[in-house]
């Protein structure tokens, strides 16, 4: 096993220059250092979301990387291994290439996967339904045990937070204990990704999921370390095996020499790999909630959404808030939700005082650690040419 | 070389201290306008046009509402809730959630029994009907 439970998957290196910048950028206060001496990130408060290594200007600070183990695997005819991307690397990936920020490079991804030699190329899209579905769900039954009806007395209480953020629930579990049952018991979409590939998925391809080799490739370097968390077992095995970012990614495409963009456009694998607009947005931020408001609207009230859009939870300011008005059929009245969205950890803990002294007016908080969601989060391609 | 040995003026010496103050602040503040501001507009920059990326491509999708994506509705009707679709059901349950904090010990303890039995097996019925606009 590797030591990511105990030391974190974030390390500074001997190039530190002591400039202090990071210290500003840490969200938990884990980078301590004394002024012209190499700092130190505290495994035990850091949270993994890696923003100091992409603001890094002197590119000192590194993550635990896998890629090596993760070549053997795809060398090892033994193992059959899958792969599923997240929404927003195929916005980012193509600016390893000489693509605009934003491009999607989604099906020359595909083809770059399969060239790489992954048996089977997915999409966590796939989950990401799946956790509005049941992120939702429990959502609704938070809402039915709120007003009282019958049926619903022993789910979690309200405002019910998001938990697709492994650095946020790290944050949470280490600075709020009491705010956890809050938190959504939906597993994020990785996690469910790899529970069902090695369920359902090795089922269906009639697989040994004992041979089964579960990737991950992420926005994100806090995944690494959610990846490896001892209770990810639900399908008798580690449900995903190995996690590489968005850069480890565009570094062994070039590796291979591929030139990624005169690749053909290709589709992901069937079963669990078809997606949809609501399981894109996922990767912005505000887009898990209006991703959830989107299926719950139509869940409650039974009827068809004219305009899908819900600009209120768009934008990029650090706490925003929307009230949406939901008609629910089963009650025969009409329920004012109120939403509520943070992006970027440092803003979440007014949110979260409220919300244990009673105060809080909201019913679902999508909280993302990295400022703009996850297509800035800590594993994407790191923007240089704006030093 | 008249100047320096007139009273009312500065010394040589003061002349090349404040010169040199002068030009360590513009180099100071020139790295400041390069480094400092340069990152944040910039950085802001690249984080919308991804945001834009992002929701450029939910526009461009067929189906853009999770509860009608087909593949999720198969994998509720052929395996977390055979024959129908009911969200967190027992088989949902087990594999599609987790617990936080201090309930972790139990938690694993639990997946790892073999003996393990999904429990709230009755909490279904009512579920169900709860679901029933979903399907």
């Amino acid at each position: 096993m590797s030591t990511v439970l105990s030391d974190g998957v974030i390390h500074v290196s001997d190039d530190c220059k002591a400039c202090d910048h990071c210290t500003f950028i840490c969200p938990t206060g884990a980078i301590s250092g004394e002024l012209g001496q190499k700092h130190h990130i505290s495994p035990k408060k850091c949270i993994n979301c890696g923003q100091c290594l992409i603001n890094c200007p002197f590119n000192a600070i590194d993550e635990f990387s896998r890629v090596e183990e993760l070549k053997k695997a795809l060398a090892d005819s033994q193992k059959f291994v899958v792969v599923q991307e997240a929404p927003a690397v195929r916005v980012a990936l193509g600016e390893e290439f000489g693509q605009a920020p934003g491009t999607n490079v989604k099906n020359k991804m595909y083809a770059a996967l399969r060239k790489l030699g992954f048996d089977k190329v997915y999409d966590t899209e796939f989950t990401a339904d799946l956790t509005i579905m049941e992120e939702g769900t429990e959502l609704i039954h938070r809402v039915y045990g709120f007003l009282g009806v019958p049926g619903f007395e022993e789910v979690g209480p309200l405002p019910q937070f998001t938990s697709c953020c492994p650095a946020w629930i790290k944050y949470a579990e280490d600075n709020y204990p009491l705010v956890l049952p809050h938190i959504s018991s939906a597993k994020s979409p990785q996690q469910m990704w790899g529970a069902v590939a090695k369920t359902y998925l090795a089922e269906k391809l009639n697989v040994d999921p004992a041979n089964m080799f579960s990737v991950s490739v992420m926005p994100c370097t806090a995944k690494k370390y959610e990846c490896e968390r001892p209770e990810f077992i639900a399908s008798g095995h580690q449900d995903v095996d190995l996690v590489i970012t968005t850069r480890e990614l565009a570094q062994m495409i070039k590796d291979a020499e591929i030139d990624f963009m005169a690749l053909p456009d290709e589709e992901a694998d069937r079963f669990v790999g078809l997606s949809t607009g609501a399981a894109t947005i996922f990767g912005a931020t505000g887009g898990v909630m209006e991703a959830a408001l989107r299926t719950a609207y139509e869940i409650l009230s039974g009827e068809s959404l004219g305009k899908v859009e819900f600009d209120a939870v768009r934008g990029l300011d650090p706490v925003r808030e929307a009230t949406v008005e939901v008609p629910v059929k089963a009650l025969g009245t009409s329920l004012p939700v109120s939403v509520c969205i943070v992006t970027g950890t440092k803003h979440v803990a007014s949110v979260i005082e409220d919300v244990l002294a009673g105060r809080s007016k909201y019913h679902f908080i999508e909280v993302m650690n990295c400022p703009g969601g996850c297509i800035n989060g800590g594993g994407q391609p790191i923007r240089r040419d704006t030093y | 070389m008249k100047l320096f040995h007139e009273n009312e003026g500065i010394t040589r010496r003061q002349f090349f201290k404040g010169a040199g103050m002068l030009t360590v602040a513009a180099v100071i503040s020139g790295i400041f306008a390069k480094f400092g501001f340069d990152v944040f507009a910039a950085s802001d920059d690249y984080i919308t046009q991804r945001v834009a990326g992002l929701y450029t491509l939910d526009e461009s999708m067929a189906i853009r509402k999770s509860h009608e994506n087909p593949e999720i509705i198969q994998i509720y009707k052929d395996f977390l809730s055979p024959g129908k679709l009911v969200c967190v059901s027992p088989k949902a349950h087990h594999l599609l959630h987790t617990k936080y904090g201090q309930d972790i010990p139990g938690f694993i303890a639990e997946l790892k029994n073999p003996h393990y039995v999904p429990e709230a097996e009755p909490a279904a019925n009512e579920e169900t009907s709860a679901e029933e606009p979903a399907a």
